[in-house]
C-alpha cells in the first residue's frame, strides 16, 4: 500500500447510497419535512370553543400554542401568563378571561393565553418562539412577583434546580445560575423550537402518548404487582386519533367542587417569609422586561397587569420589602410609559395560595378590572399599526 | 462527546470544513491531533493527560529500541556505568536522563508530598526500567517498558478496585486483619478516581504499534503528530474499532485522497450506525433494564426475551459505533477497519468471533494466541491457548466475574466445537440455519452473565429460565418487528437475494425509513456500553 492511500473497506450491508440516491432521500425528507406540519393543522381536529385554555396535560405543547394563537380573531384580546392566567385551582368558566368576558358582554373577546408552569423567563421564550400569531394583537400581561419571592423562584440559586418548561428558559445567555443540563440538552431545546418538524414531532408525543417518545409510551408501566405494561401490544399508530385531547370535564383537582378550591388560610400554613429578590438582581424581572420589548416589537398594544398578589400571606415584616419590590416595578412602568393596573389586594379568603385567586376572586378581579379608568382607556384605543420599525 | 448528540454535530461543522481548508498546508494533521484531543477533553480534560502520556511514552520507547540492535550483542555494561562509554550518543542521553529522573523522582517520593508519593514510586519504577534499557541496549526491555506502563495504566483503573474488593474479602474470610486501602487512596491531589473512558482501546492501540515495532511488522514513526493522531483519533478513540499502526498510520502521511463517494459513503454509515443506536439499541436497553435490575421480578419467558434483546442491544449499540465512527472517517477520506460482519449470522462460534469485535479478536489473535504458541504445538497446546487468549478477553471487557465467566464460556464453547465444526458432516449435512441458530442461542446465553448485574443474578436467571412458569412477557411488539426486520434484512444480504437489496426503491426507502423514524421515534441518548471498557 502506497503511502496515503486508503484501502477500501467493505460494507455489510446494502444501504450505501450513491449520491443521485441521496439526492432522491434529500427531496423525499425536505417535501415530507416542510409540508407535513401544516398539513397535519388542517387535518387534526381541534375543538377550542367558548373558555377554551391549552389542557394541563398538553402544557408543554408548544406547537399547539401556537396553532391556537393562529386561530384567533384579529380583535382577541390575548391573557398572557402563568398559570394564575390560566387558572390552576378553577374550571375553565372560573378563569379571568371567562370573567373579563362576561364583564364585556361577549362570549370569546378575551382569550385565555396563560400556560401552566410557566414563569417569566418560560413565557419570554414561549412568545420569542412561539408567540408570532400574535403580531399586532391587543395583549395582557400579568406580571406576578411570585417569581421573585426567593432566589430559588427567580431560578438564581447556584445550586442545580429542576423546573419546569427547561426548553423555553434561554439556553447559553443570559445564564440560568441553576439550571445545568448539559450541551447537548441545551442544543437539542434550541433545535425543537426553530424546526417546525421537531415542534410537531413533541406535539405528537403530548398529544397522543402521554408526553413520552413512542419507544417509552410502549414500555409504560400501568403499576400492580406484578406490574402491567398494557401497550406493550398495542399499535402506536392508532393512537394518533387526528384530535386533539381535550381538558377532561368535571377536573376533580380543579373548581368549586375540588378539594384544593379553599382560602390558602384553612391550609394551617400561616404566613411565609420570603427572600425578595431586588429587582436589579432579578433573572425573572430582566426576562419580563425582555417580554414587553418583544411584544412591543411585534406591535402589540400591551397592558401590564400587576398581581395583586396575596401581601396576606406574607408576615407582617415582610411586607415592606415586597411593597418596595411593587413600588419599583410600577415605577420603571411608569417612566417606560406602559399601560399598566395594578388592582387592589382581594379580600384574604378569595386566595388559594399566595398568588392564585379562587373562582370569585377572579370574577371580583375581573369587576375591578373594568373599573379602572387606565382599563377602559386601553380597551377603547385601536391595536398600534406594525411600523417598518417593529415589523 | 457522543456521536448522536447535537454537540458532536457543531464539532464536526467545525472540525471538517478546517480540516479541508487546511489539505495543501502542513497543518491538517495537527488540526486533527488537535480536534481528537478537544474531542477526548470534553468528557473529562484531567484524563487527556494520560492519553498524552502514553502516547509519548510509547513514541520515545519505540524511538529508543530504534537505537538498539536487532541481534543481541554483549555491551560492556561496567564501562558504560563507569565511564559512560555508549557505542550510540541517543542511549547515551537516555541513560542519563532517565537515570537522574528515576533518583529525582525516588526523591520526590520519599520527601515530597503524601499525595505524590504513589505516583512518583511507578514513574520511578518506569523510569528504572528505563534506565536498564538505555544501559542493556536491549529492545526487549524497551517492549517490557511498553508493555508494564501501558497494562498498569490499565490494571490501575479499571481493574485495581475489583482486586482490592476481591483480597479484602478473601482476608476476612481467612479471618486475617489486614486490609488493602481503596485505589481512589492512590490518586494525586484528590483526583477523581474514574475509569477514563476508551482506555482499553486507546493503550491496545498505542501498545499495538510498540509490538508491531519490535517484531519487525512497522518502521517508526518519526513523526510525534503522526503518531498521537494514530493513538487518539477521535472517531474511533473512544470505542474503537482498534485499528493497526500497519493500517491507519500510512493514511496519515498525507492528505486523503477525497471524492464523492467519501461523502456518501461516510453519510450511509453514519445514517446506519445512528439508527441502531437510537433507533434499536437504546430502545431495546429500556426492556433489558427492567428485566435485568429486578430479574426475581419475572419468569422465564421475560428473562429469555430480555436476553435476547440484550444481544441484540450490545450488537447494534457496539456496531452503531463503529459503523458511526468509520462513517465519520471517511467523510474525512480515511478508512477504519471493519469490526463487525452481521455476526448472529456466524455458523459457528469461531466464525463468531472472526465476525465480532474484529479488532479485539484479532489483536487477541495476534499478540496473545499467537505469542502463546497458536496452533502449532499440538492439540493440548492449542485449547490451552484458546482458553487463555478468552479468558483473557473476558477480563479485558471489566472488572466483574462476570465477564470472566462470559470469557470462560466462550472458551469452552470453542474448545468444544472446534473439532465439529471441522468435521464433514457439520459442514455439509447441518442445515445452515440450525448452525446460526445454535451459535445464537449460544451466544446468548453467554450474554446472560456478561449483562447481569452480578455472578448471583446471572445464576438466578439461569436457573429461573429453566424452572419458572411461563408468563407473558410483555416485551413491546414493535420492539420484536423492529428486531425482526433487521435480522431478516441480513439473512437476506448474505442470500441469493441480496440484488433485491440493492435496487434503488429498497435503497432510497430504507434511508428514508431510518430518518423518519430517527426523528419520529428515537428513544433518547444514552452513551455507548463498549465506553465503559
Amino acid at each position: 500500500m502506497k503511502l496515503g492511500d486508503s484501502p477500501e473497506i467493505p460494507f455489510v450491508n446494502e444501504v450505501r447510497l450513491s449520491s443521485r440516491q441521496w439526492g432522491v432521500v434529500f427531496v423525499i425528507l425536505a417535501f415530507v419535512v416542510t409540508l407535513t406540519p401544516s398539513v397535519w393543522k388542517k387535518l387534526e381536529r381541534f375543538e377550542t370553543g367558548l373558555d377554551y385554555r391549552i389542557p394541563y396535560a398538553l402544557s408543554k405543547d408548544y406547537w399547539l400554542y401556537e396553532h391556537r394563537l393562529q386561530r384567533l380573531k384579529p380583535t382577541n384580546i390575548v391573557m398572557l401568563g402563568d398559570s394564575v392566567v390560566w387558572g390552576e385551582y378553577v374550571l375553565p368558566n372560573g378563569t379571568w378571561s371567562h370573567f373579563l368576558n362576561q364583564e364585556a358582554g361577549a362570549t370569546d373577546l378575551f382569550v385565555n393565553g396563560g400556560v401552566n408552569g410557566l414563569y417569566p423567563l418560560a413565557l419570554d421564550g414561549l412568545i420569542r418562539c412561539y408567540g408570532r400569531p400574535l403580531n399586532r394583537q391587543k395583549v395582557i400581561l400579568h406580571c406576578n412577583v411570585l417569581w421573585m419571592t426567593s432566589p430559588k423562584a427567580d431560578l438564581s440559586t447556584e445550586k442545580e434546580e429542576p423546573f419546569n418548561h427547561a426548553a423555553l428558559v434561554p439556553q447559553f445567555n443570559p445564564r440560568i445560575p441553576c439550571y445545568r443540563a448539559d450541551a447537548s440538552e441545551r442544543l437539542n431545546a434550541i433545535m425543537e423550537r426553530n424546526i417546525p418538524f421537531f415542534e410537531w414531532v413533541s406535539h405528537l408525543q403530548n398529544a397522543y402518548f402521554a408526553q413520552q417518545s413512542i419507544p417509552k409510551w410502549t414500555l409504560a408501566e400501568e403499576g400492580g404487582d406484578p406490574p402491567r405494561y398494557p401497550n406493550a401490544y398495542r399499535n402506536p399508530f392508532s393512537q394518533i386519533a387526528l384530535a386533539v385531547p381535550i381538558e377532561p370535564p368535571g377536573d376533580p383537582l380543579r373548581g368549586p367542587q375540588s378539594s384544593r378550591h379553599k382560602p390558602w388560610s384553612t391550609n394551617a400554613t400561616g404566613t411565609t417569609r420570603f427572600e425578595w429578590v431586588g429587582l436589579d438582581q432579578s433573572l425573572q424581572w430582566r426576562a419580563f422586561q425582555r417580554l414587553i420589548s418583544t411584544v412591543h416589537g411585534r406591535g402589540n398594544d400591551v397592558l401590564v397587569v400587576l398581581g395583586p398578589f396575596n401581601e396576606n400571606i406574607m408576615a407582617e415584616e415582610n411586607r415592606p420589602a415586597y411593597r418596595k419590590v411593587r413600588g419599583e416595578i410600577l415605577r420603571w412602568f411608569a417612566q417606560n410609559k406602559i399601560p399598566h393596573v395594578a388592582p387592589e389586594l382581594l379580600p384574604s379568603v378569595l386566595y388559594a395560595d399566595a398568588s392564585h385567586p379562587l373562582t370569585e376572586g377572579y370574577q371580583l378581579l375581573a369587576t375591578r378590572l373594568f373599573a379602572d379608568a387606565t382599563f377602559r382607556n386601553w380597551m377603547r384605543a385601536k391595536s398600534l399599526p406594525l411600523t417598518e420599525s417593529n415589523k | 462527546m457522543l456521536f448522536h448528540t447535537w454537540p458532536f454535530l457543531v464539532f464536526l461543522l467545525i472540525v471538517l470544513p478546517g480540516f479541508y481548508a487546511l489539505r495543501k498546508t502542513q497543518l491538517w494533521l495537527p488540526w486533527l491531533t488537535a480536534a481528537s484531543y478537544f474531542f477526548y477533553g470534553w468528557w473529562n480534560p484531567y484524563y487527556l493527560l494520560l492519553v498524552v502520556y502514553s502516547t509519548l511514552l510509547d513514541f520515545c520507547l519505540v524511538a529508543l529500541m530504534d537505537h538498539c540492535p536487532r541481534t543481541g550483542q554483549n555491551a560492556d555494561i561496567l564501562s558504560r556505568l563507569t565511564g559512560l562509554r555508549f557505542e550510540d550518543r541517543v542511549l547515551k542521553v537516555a541513560f542519563i536522563i532517565s537515570g537522574a529522573t528515576t533518583l529525582s523522582s525516588l526523591a520526590l517520593a520519599f520527601l515530597g508530598p503524601q499525595t505524590l508519593r504513589p505516583t512518583m514510586v511507578v514513574l520511578s519504577l518506569i523510569l528504572f526500567l528505563m534506565t536498564l534499557g538505555a544501559l542493556y541496549s536491549s529492545r526487549k526491555i524497551w517492549l517490557l517498558i511498553s508493555l508494564v506502563n501501558n497494562l498498569a495504566l490499565l490494571l490501575f483503573f479499571k481493574y485495581a478496585r475489583f482486586a482490592v474488593e476481591n483480597l479484602n474479602a478473601t482476608f476476612s474470610s481467612l479471618h486475617i486483619s489486614a486490609r488493602l486501602s481503596d485505589p481512589s487512596t492512590l490518586m494525586p491531589f484528590g483526583f477523581e478516581y474514574l475509569l477514563p473512558v476508551g482506555i482499553s482501546f486507546f493503550t491496545f492501540q498505542s501498545l499495538s504499534y510498540t509490538i508491531d515495532f519490535y517484531l519487525g511488522n512497522v518502521q517508526r514513526e518519526r513523526n510525534f503528530v503522526r503518531f498521537a493522531t494514530f493513538v487518539c483519533f477521535f472517531p474511533q478513540l473512544m470505542a474503537g474499532p482498534i485499528e493497526r499502526a500497519k493500517h491507519l498510520l500510512p493514511q496519515f502521511h498525507q492528505f486523503p485522497t477525497v471524492r464523492l463517494r467519501n461523502f456518501t459513503d461516510g453519510a450511509s454509515l453514519f445514517l446506519v450506525g445512528l439508527f441502531k443506536k437510537l433507533a434499536l439499541a437504546n430502545y431495546l436497553s429500556f426492556y433489558v433494564e427492567r428485566v435485568y435490575d429486578n430479574p426475581k421480578a419475572f419468569d422465564a419467558p421475560a428473562l429469555m426475551m430480555a436476553t435476547f434483546a440484550f444481544a441484540w442491544q450490545i450488537f447494534f449499540d457496539f456496531s452503531g459505533y463503529t459503523d458511526m465512527a468509520r462513517g465519520v472517517a471517511k467523510l474525512m477520506g480515511f478508512n477504519l477497519i471493519l469490526n463487525f460482519n452481521n455476526p448472529y449470522l456466524a455458523t459457528g462460534l469461531g466464525d463468531f468471533w472472526s465476525r465480532w469485535h474484529i479488532g479485539l479478536s484479532s489483536w487477541f489473535r495476534d499478540y496473545v494466541y499467537i505469542p502463546l504458541g497458536g496452533s502449532r504445538d499440538g492439540i493440548f497446546k492449542t485449547y490451552r491457548n484458546l482458553f487463555l487468549t478468552f479468558f483473557v478477553s473476558g477480563i479485558w471487557h471489566g472488572a466483574n466475574w462476570t465477564f470472566v465467566i462470559w470469557g470462560t464460556l466462550h472458551a469452552m464453547g470453542i474448545m468444544i466445537t472446534r473439532e465439529l465444526e471441522r468435521s464433514v458432516f457439520y459442514r455439509e449435512h447441518v442445515p445452515r440455519l440450525v448452525k446460526q441458530m445454535g451459535v445464537f442461542l449460544f451466544v446468548c446465553f453467554a450474554w446472560i452473565f456478561f449483562r447481569a448485574n452480578s455472578l448471583n443474578d446471572a445464576r438466578w436467571i439461569v436457573n429461573r429460565i429453566a424452572t419458572s412458569a411461563w408468563h407473558d412477557p410483555q416485551m413491546p411488539a414493535l420492539m420484536l418487528i423492529l428486531v425482526a426486520l433487521v435480522w431478516v434484512y441480513q439473512f437476506g444480504y448474505e442470500s441469493r437475494f441480496r440484488k433485491c437489496l440493492q435496487t434503488d426503491f429498497v435503497r432510497v426507502g430504507t434511508a428514508v425509513f431510518m430518518v423518519l423514524y430517527l426523528c419520529l421515534c428515537a428513544s433518547g441518548g444514552g452513551a455507548f456500553i463498549y465506553f465503559q471498557f
